[in-house]
């Protein structure tokens, strides 16, 4: 029973191997240049990111068969840096001059979590191709302990999957119906800001023009033109 | 579970990983474009449904009312264009993948000031009836849950849509609040000012060293 549990996984984990890592994007980075890219990620959630250099060509280059010689021929000098700063400006990650690199870190501020890579000048210029796995809050969550832990059924992993998805719908609804609240109060707040402004400037108005007409009565009482 | 023969839990458990791997789950990441900014996903199969949405959030402008739009270019792998959208401020697209590949999702913009952009790409796969066709130990509920998969994955991807939306919303307002009390504040001494210059004029043209002075 355990051979064929074995067995059954192990043309699973073939294809999950096979596959392209879910969820990355590919960027392109002229040397000398710096790019970055944000995401806004809740207190207490947790996030996770993978990054490597690619062979800049257009194919899908891990699934091509002589991806691994696509690999060998990517020259040393093409390197990128990276840091990982929080919306305070706390450095979460750096690494230097790498190839390749993760980083994983749970929230503590929330708002916008900025991860820049930059790439050392090259003479003549080139671009450098790195994929970005960034993912937080549900899809961060390692699914392969899960699996493992509880010697879970696929179908329950997909469902179990699914719950976790509908719970952070819901949460992100609340959040929704939060800042629309708040900002629903900003704006009823501008209105009467303006509403009394006007009153204000009207007061203004009058009060300018009555100082005007008695200064220049005294004026020309003084004068003795009046 | 036990008594099922190995060769069938295999293919279940080919197909479901299948399942697992196709529809994958991304975040809602944003980039500063200045000019140009290329982003590239890879699409497995033919017929796909690639769906995202993207959203201009507004980098401070004070002067100018709202903001002109950028341009996104959707190309396929064989150089194709697949999708276009010009002048936008936040827009969902969504297209069906004339073939697997590497796509390119280019974001241009077309004036100076630098934008940020938040957007959220989505690859989704559901295993049709015809492979069902082809081999009857594959599950239709395999089918089933692809598809609710992919519906929460819609339900998912509005949600960053709104709440991009909303933080460009509040951007604006904040916009706005300061803009009227710096404008009032700007017209309150204007008038002083104004009034206060008139009262010199008169006073002037009433004093001793005019020469018309009849007085």
């Amino acid at each position: 029973m355990a051979a064929r549990l074995a067995g059954s996984l192990l043309p699973l984990l073939l294809l999950l191997a096979a596959t392209f890592p879910a969820g990355a994007l590919r960027f392109d980075l002229l040397s000398g240049h710096t790019k970055c890219i944000s995401d806004d990620i809740k207190v207490g959630a947790m996030a996770v990111g993978k990054y490597h250099i690619v062979a800049p060509d257009d194919g899908g280059s891990l699934h091509s068969s002589s991806s691994s010689q696509q690999q060998h021929q990517l020259p040393d000098s093409h390197r990128i840096s990276l840091r990982v700063t929080s919306p305070y400006g706390n450095s979460l990650h750096y690494s230097e001059n790498v190839q390749s690199g993760n980083f994983a870190f749970t929230a503590t501020e929330a708002g916008d979590y900025l991860a820049c890579f930059w790439a050392p000048d090259h003479r003549p210029p080139a671009t450098i191709a790195f994929e970005l796995d960034w993912r937080s809050g549900v899809s961060a969550k390692d699914w392969g302990t899960v699996a493992k832990k509880g010697q879970v059924d696929m179908m329950e992993l997909e469902l179990k999957k699914l719950e976790d998805t509908i719970g952070s719908i819901h949460e992100e609804i609340f959040y929704l119906r939060g800042r629309e609240e708040e900002m629903q109060d900003l704006n009823r707040r501008t209105n009467s800001r303006m509403a009394w402004l006007g009153f204000l400037s009207l007061a203004i108005c009058l009060s300018v023009a009555g100082l005007q007409l008695w200064h220049l009565k005294n004026f020309f009482e003084r004068k003795k033109l009046l | 579970m036990a008594t099922r023969r190995p060769a069938a839990a295999l293919l279940v458990i080919v197909a479901l990983a299948a399942v697992l791997a196709a529809a994958r789950m991304a975040d809602a990441l944003s980039v500063t474009v200045t000019d140009t900014e290329c982003i590239h996903e890879f699409v497995p199969y033919e017929g796909d449904t690639v769906s995202g949405n993207f959203v201009v959030v507004d980098h401070d402008i004070f002067w100018s009312s709202d903001h002109p739009g950028i341009d996104l270019e959707v190309t396929s792998p064989g150089g194709n264009t697949v999708h276009t959208l010009k002048g936008k401020s936040g827009d969902k697209f969504e297209f069906k993948a004339p073939r697997g590949g590497m796509y390119k999702f280019c974001f241009h913009n077309p004036y100076g000031a630098p934008e940020t952009v938040s957007f959220y790409i989505h690859v989704g796969h559901i295993p049709n009836e015809h492979n069902l066709a082809k081999d009857e130990h594959l599950d239709p509920i395999n089918v089933k849950i692809a598809e609710l998969k992919e519906a929460l994955e819609s339900v998912t991807a509005e949600q960053k849509y709104l709440k991009a939306r909303e933080a460009r919303h509040r951007h604006t307002n904040e916009s706005t609040r300061k803009r009227v009390m710096f404008y009032t504040m700007a017209e309150y001494l204007a008038f002083m000012a104004a009034s206060a210059l008139q009262v010199v004029y008169i006073r002037r043209l009433f004093s001793k060293n005019v020469a018309y002075n009849r007085v």
